[in-house]
């Protein structure tokens, strides 16, 4: 595991600072280098570009990537099912038609209305979906069917929003809906940083009861877990990871899902190991995505969340094919 | 376990009387199907009585009123039926195969294979070319599907079910960020596509529903027929091949059972997602977990679920365009909120 630590960390460095160095003025090494240590005969245009616009996008895709990492760790091994990512509890749709809702119907909506809308519909959501699910008790798979109905009707809304709002408006939900970390300043990273650190910390501290969990009900009542408590603390640490991840970037799909995967895959069941990995995963996903986003197409630039889509998914497939032979 | 031992009692004490209940339901529903069907026909700007309907398809004589139905109002319920029941037959039988709730065809890719190819043609040769737009739709579902279901069977031991549900989220996930990327750029393309994006059977002409209804029928023929091995196939692979059937062939034979079924009926309404995931629920919570029952009731819910809703998508919001993709949630959720929320068991 280690090993495996190591070796992501220092990928995801190499990552945050190719992501400093590279983009529309591209800086040499030697460059970032003085301009990050602070030394005498920097430029102040490099300066500007690396601490005001580069450096809170990176960190904004680390901290995003990390949350969502741990939300899908969370989600798979309470849900009980592959499939399950921190969507299932109805965070993405929830988000998704408040915001949609905002831009389409509002005029000119203030700047912090956007994140704020996507928090409130996410965990608005999730607690609809628990409580919903609360009938003496939970079951994973109440709450996955309750999730699917409730999360249709809120998609429904979003439609119906995005087939009859006006052109723009919709192209311009339709950018918030792809997810990206275009709109970083340091206040957003700071926030956002604050906000997570108590739940993800939370979340590290709770992996053996995440162990338990995933064994079924029975099995983890058998060993004196109160399930349905644990349960119902641990949608509540993923919707506050995941919506606060969801409100600073929107939907970026698919880490969720794929960090949790691989990192069982690198280093095996016991979530204690799978949560750092997995937050390492995300964290390079989403810092690649948004380098990749930002260079493809230049001076274009590709929302993260689509870009995690058309490389993490390749990406993904390719390791399947690689490693089909083994049992995992 | 309390439900199964419970199940296994009740088909001990009478399973004869069950199965008449169980007809007995899916011949009501079939009536209250073409109930709702005739009532859709009639509704509109134009009133039209019963037996003119009626007149109009045995004997058409030309008139204004037997125009309007034959050309307008019959293909419109005619493709709400065809979708409804492709879709909800699909859906079941994704569940039953990859034995997992949260499956629907558009695991398979089909939604967004369809959609990329739309969006695609729509993007090269610019909007509005009518029918071809089906057969783009057909080919980029079965496309897809077929990549889902080639990359799935590379897992451990030739075919595992996880590795159909990854491979379909990966190939999902690419297909839906490729056409995102093309739309968030071109808003001619995003305006004319996001009524079909949004699933609609307005303005559907006979030809298209003539176009696909053989490949639905003979989709659901065969997956009726399939019942028993889908019971089978969603115990898992394993207690499947003990109980002597040789998973990996039917679930082939159900997979292309689901692209024929679900790529027809994407192509004729448009990727229309919550029919295919909840109407095999609903049917699972109302009347058990028996296969051979779910096929069929799926079908008739599905084709009813979506015509009521185009019927209400008319009636209620006034618009003949008003997108049946979301007013089969309006409708389906709640009632299956319900269901899940009082039948769903403590059980897994």
């Amino acid at each position: 595991m280690t090993r495996w630590l190591v070796l992501l960390a220092i990928l995801l460095v190499g990552m945050v600072m190719a992501s400093l160095a590279l983009g529309d003025i591209a800086l040499s090494w030697r460059d970032l280098w003085e301009t990050l240590v602070g030394s005498q005969d920097v430029s102040p245009q490099n300066a500007v570009i690396v601490f005001d616009l580069r450096l809170p996008r990176v960190l904004l895709a680390v901290l995003v990537g990390a949350a969502l990492a741990t939300a899908g760790t969370i989600t798979l091994a309470v849900m009980r099912n592959p499939l399950a990512e921190p969507g299932v509890l109805g965070i993405n749709s929830g988000a998704a038609a408040a915001v949609v809702a905002v831009i389409v119907l509002m005029r000119d909506p203030p700047v912090l209305l956007l994140p704020a809308a996507g928090f409130l519909g996410a965990s608005a959501m999730a607690a609809a979906v628990f409580l919903l699910s609360w009938r003496a008790g939970t079951s994973s798979l109440r709450i996955i069917l309750i999730g699917i109905g409730l999360g249709s009707l809120a998609s429904a809304a979003t439609t119906f929003l995005s087939a009859f709002g006006e052109i723009g408006n919709v192209q311009r939900a339709m950018i918030w809906l792809a997810g990206s970390v275009y709109d970083a300043d340091i206040s957003k990273v700071r926030f956002l940083f604050l906000w997570l650190i108590i739940p993800l910390a939370l979340a590290w501290m709770a992996s053996r009861e995440l162990d338990l969990i995933r064994f079924g009900d029975d099995a983890a009542r058998s060993f004196g877990q109160p399930v349905d408590r644990i349960r119902g603390l641990m949608i509540v640490l993923c919707t506050l990871i995941c919506g606060a991840a969801v409100a600073a970037a929107g939907l970026i799909g698919f880490v969720g899902l794929v960090a949790p995967h691989v990192a069982s895959r690198l280093v095996g069941p016991s979530h204690a190991r799978i949560l750092p990995v997995a937050v390492l995963c995300g964290a390079i996903l989403v810092v690649a995505a948004d380098l990749v986003g930002r260079l493809i197409i230049a001076p274009i630039q590709l929302p993260a969340g689509i870009v995690t889509g058309l490389i993490g998914a390749p990406f993904f497939a390719s390791l399947l094919w690689k490693r089909r032979h083994v049992r995992g | 376990m309390n439900r199964r031992a419970g199940m296994d009692i009740a088909r001990h004490r009478g399973r004869v009387a069950h199965d008449g209940s169980r007809l007995l339901g899916l011949f009501l529903l079939l009536c209250l199907l073409v109930a709702a069907a005739s009532w859709s026909v009639a509704m509109g700007a134009t009133r039209i009585p019963l037996p003119t309907i009626w007149a109009a398809v045995v004997d058409l004589d030309g008139s204004r009123e037997h125009l309007l139905v034959m050309t307008i109002r019959l293909p419109r319920v005619l493709a709400a039926v065809l979708a409804g029941s492709a879709l909800a037959v699909s859906g079941a039988i994704m569940q039953a195969v990859t034995n997992n709730p949260l499956a629907s065809p558009g695991l398979l890719g089909i939604n967004a294979g369809a959609a990329f190819a739309v969006v695609l043609v729509m993007t090269l040769f610019g909007a509005g070319v009518g029918d071809i737009y089906m057969w783009f739709a057909f080919a980029g579902a079965g496309a897809a599907a077929l990549l889902v279901y080639a990359m799935g069977s590379f897992g451990p031991a030739g075919h595992s079910t996880i590795g159909l549900v990854i491979a379909g989220a990966v190939v999902a996930t690419f297909l839906t960020a490729l056409t995102s990327a093309v739309l968030i750029f071109d808003q001619n393309t995003l305006d004319a596509v996001r009524l079909w994006t949004a699933g609609s059977v307005s303005g559907r002409t006979m030809a298209q529903n003539a176009g696909v209804a053989p490949y639905i029928v003979a989709g659901l023929a065969v997956g009726l027929l399939l019942g028993r091995h889908l019971v089978t196939l969603s115990l898992g692979a394993e207690a499947a091949r003990s109980l002597g059937q040789n998973p990996a062939v039917w679930r082939a034979i159900s997979i292309g059972v689901v692209i024929l079924l679900a790529g027809s009926a994407v192509s004729l309404a448009g990727p229309i997602g919550f029919v295919g995931l909840v109407v095999p629920h609903i049917a699972r919570l109302t009347i058990g977990v028996d296969y051979r029952w779910i096929v069929p009731f799926s079908a008739v819910g599905g084709a009813l679920l979506v015509v009521v809703a185009d019927l209400a998508g008319r009636m209620i919001f006034g618009s003949q365009d008003f997108p049946v993709g979301v007013t089969t949630a309006l409708i389906g959720a709640p009632f299956f909120l319900w269901l899940a929320r009082s039948r769903a068991g403590s059980a897994t």
